[in-house]
């Protein structure tokens, strides 16, 4: 024990037990429910086997019933939506504003600041926000849209099957903003000004030095936004359980809500797991490029 | 001379409050090498940024090859810049570098590739034009930001400090080369710099600035030798000028000195008897001597030997520093005689600074 305190203190131990801290920790709570998600996947799970490690193993079988499954269609076209159409917006309107708030004017270092309100708001906040938003019947959005005569009937924004969907992306693109705001920037602010002074001067006009100073430097935090984009888009479930449920019957269901009704609330958890896999191997393969992209970063 | 290159009259230049450039007037002929130095503060980046179009002025006009260049955004003007941290595109190879503003023109890529080829022959950059500036030492990345001028053949060369990034044996080396190039190239040049060895080796016009103003210009050797007020005279020169109080003898042609014993110098030259004045002592035109022989007699400080030549400080107030070429038996303790030629005492007004007699 004497041996292991003076380890401890000599730094050497004291690096092993960090590491084994931080390790176990990864473990218990990453990657033991990570295979344990995998191995429910290959099995018959149901509320009575549900406690024991020994159920019926079924090879594939889950997986052929899942993508057989006549929803698993609009899931996965709904999920692409979702996704693409959320990290495109975030990404274009998150960089236009940190492009914007680059410029040198009174206040922008408080405005940016105060962009980041919608962010550190929880996802089922905003949700509630956004749902009253889109309410019905009595929505600001209808209020406005109908104020300006842009139409003069109630759009059923949480309940049209037609615009559901993209009421949810609509919250999230806003929700998603801020964070693409903030990286971008101090990517931005990364790049030398006097980089920019130098193509200047070898004539480059705005739109030139934009696009062959600014995009090319800013490679490595756009890599990193739109994967994280992704990421976190995929484990968007709050805003849907604030405005939509996945309704009206799956029109605006994405796979991270599905995994969890047909886990907790159909209990078929073997189904669950088995739309959680496969977004843990796009996910995994997300992370594969962004981590390759942040090995690329510039240095001055 | 030709005709100015690069004209300023009254140029102000106003941050808020701050006064940063203050009635600037200044003519740069065609083909000629002009430093300006000062302390940091002095406004002289300011004025080199005014004139690459990067900072607005105030108030006057500023003219490049007689082209008024007030408003006019630095793409247009025809000038390059050599910065400080050289700026190089991080992102882009030597070459790419190099040819940046010619590809910005879409100029063919033979076209492109002949022009690099010269320019890197020129700078020595020959066989690195495939290299990324963070593969480069800061010696190369000097050169290749001074290639990226050339390549251009702008109608003025701006120098930001270039050299302050490198190591001191290198430093002396660019100096030479940067200046053999301008005159290969018959270029115009304005170099930025607080080295006054700097601006007084390499430049054929030196303007002197402080606090945003002009305190002389001329060639380094007249500012040496007859600097137009106090604080030129300490600039200029290295180790510094001395200074001591002092007031015109009764005869007119000498000053006594204050605190050396009332020691008197003969100055070749009339002033009003009586007057008080600041002399001001080369450190290299004082010559050391016999105490009773020579005109100053002083309490040795400090002795410090670089081996070609001997500093010696006085322990007395004002201290004086002396350049003694070669070795010197004198140590640290005994009294020494200090002689000084008339024509060497410059001095200046207590109040004002200014140069008198």
């Amino acid at each position: 024990m004497a041996r292991f305190i003076r380890s401890v203190r000599d730094a050497r131990g004291l690096d092993a037990v960090l590491v084994w801290l931080a390790l176990g920790y990864l473990g218990v709570f990453s990657a033991f429910p990570l295979v344990y998600n995998i191995v429910i996947s290959l099995q018959t799970v149901d509320l009575f086997s549900l406690a024991s490690f020994e159920r019926p193993f079924v090879g594939l079988q889950n997986y052929r019933d899942v993508l057989g499954d006549p929803v698993a269609g609009t899931v996965l076209w709904n999920t692409i939506q979702f996704v693409v159409l959320s990290v495109v917006f975030q990404l274009a309107i998150g960089f236009g504003l940190a492009l914007f708030f680059q410029q040198d004017f009174p206040g922008a270092t408080y405005l940016r600041g105060l962009f980041l309100a919608g962010w550190i708001m929880p996802a089922l906040v905003v949700g509630a926000v956004w749902s009253w938003i889109l309410a019905g019947d009595f929505g600001v959005l209808n209020y406005v849209l109908r104020s300006l005569g842009i139409t003069d009937r109630n759009i059923f924004w949480l309940s049209d099957p037609n615009v559901s969907l993209y009421s949810v992306i609509i919250a999230n693109i806003w929700l998603g903003i801020p964070f693409n705001m903030i990286l971008l920037s101090v990517g931005l602010a990364a790049i030398p000004r006097d980089v920019y002074e130098a193509a200047e001067l070898d004539g480059a006009g705005a739109w030139q030095r934009f696009f062959t100073i600014t995009l090319p430097l800013m490679r490595a935090p756009l890599g990193a936004v739109i994967s994280l984009g992704i990421i976190f888009t995929l484990q968007q479930f709050d805003l849907f359980a604030a405005l939509t449920q996945g309704g009206p019957s799956n029109a605006s269901n994405v796979a991270q809500y599905w995994s969890w009704q047909l886990s907790f609330q159909t209990y078929q958890i073997s189904y669950g797991s088995v739309v959680s896999v496969l977004m843990i191997v796009f996910v995994v393969a997300v992370a594969a490029v962004y981590t390759r992209s942040t090995r690329h970063e510039q240095s001055y | 001379m030709t005709s100015p290159q690069i004209e300023l009259e009254h140029v102000d230049k106003h941050y808020g409050h701050f006064h940063a450039l203050k009635d600037i007037n200044l003519e740069i002929g065609k083909g000629r090498f002009v430093a300006l130095v000062g302390p940091s503060g002095c406004g002289k980046s300011t004025l080199l940024r005014s004139l690459a179009g990067l900072e607005s002025i105030t108030g006057g006009t500023m003219k490049i090859a007689g082209e008024t260049m007030n408003g006019v955004p630095p793409r247009r003007r025809d000038v390059a810049m050599v910065f400080q941290s050289y700026a190089l595109y991080p992102h882009m190879t030597v070459k790419e570098n190099l040819t940046y503003s010619m590809r910005l023109k879409r100029k063919p890529r033979e076209e492109r590739d002949k022009a690099a080829k010269e320019v890197a022959e020129i700078t020595g950059l020959g066989n690195l034009l495939d290299r990324y500036p963070r593969e480069l030492s800061g010696g190369q990345r000097q050169r290749v930001a001074m290639g990226r001028a050339i390549i251009r053949h702008p109608k003025a060369f701006l120098f930001d400090e270039p050299l302050s990034n490198l190591d001191a044996a290198l430093r002396v080396h660019m100096r030479k080369e940067i200046r053999a190039l301008h005159d290969r190239l018959g270029a115009t040049s304005v170099y930025v710099t607080h080295d006054q060895v700097e601006a007084m080796t390499m430049a054929d016009h030196v303007v002197v600035m402080r606090e945003g103003v002009i305190e002389q210009a001329g060639a380094p050797l007249d500012l040496y030798d007859h600097p137009a007020n106090r604080f030129v005279a300490g600039f200029i020169g290295s180790p510094a000028m001395n200074f001591v109080e002092a007031a015109v003898a009764e005869t007119g042609d000498a000053v006594a000195l204050e605190g050396y014993d009332g020691a008197v110098l003969p100055l070749g030259r009339k002033l009003e008897p009586g007057r008080r004045v600041v002399a001001g002592l080369r450190p290299e035109h004082l010559s050391l001597g016999e105490p009773d022989r020579s005109q100053i007699r002083v309490g040795v400080g400090v002795v410090e030997f670089t081996g070609a030549a001997s500093y010696l400080s006085s322990a007395g107030e004002p201290e004086l520093t002396v350049f003694h070429a070669g070795r010197t038996e004198v140590r640290p303790g005994e009294t020494v005689g200090l002689t000084i030629a008339p024509q060497h005492v410059h001095l200046f007004d207590p109040e004002t600074g200014r140069r008198v007699g």
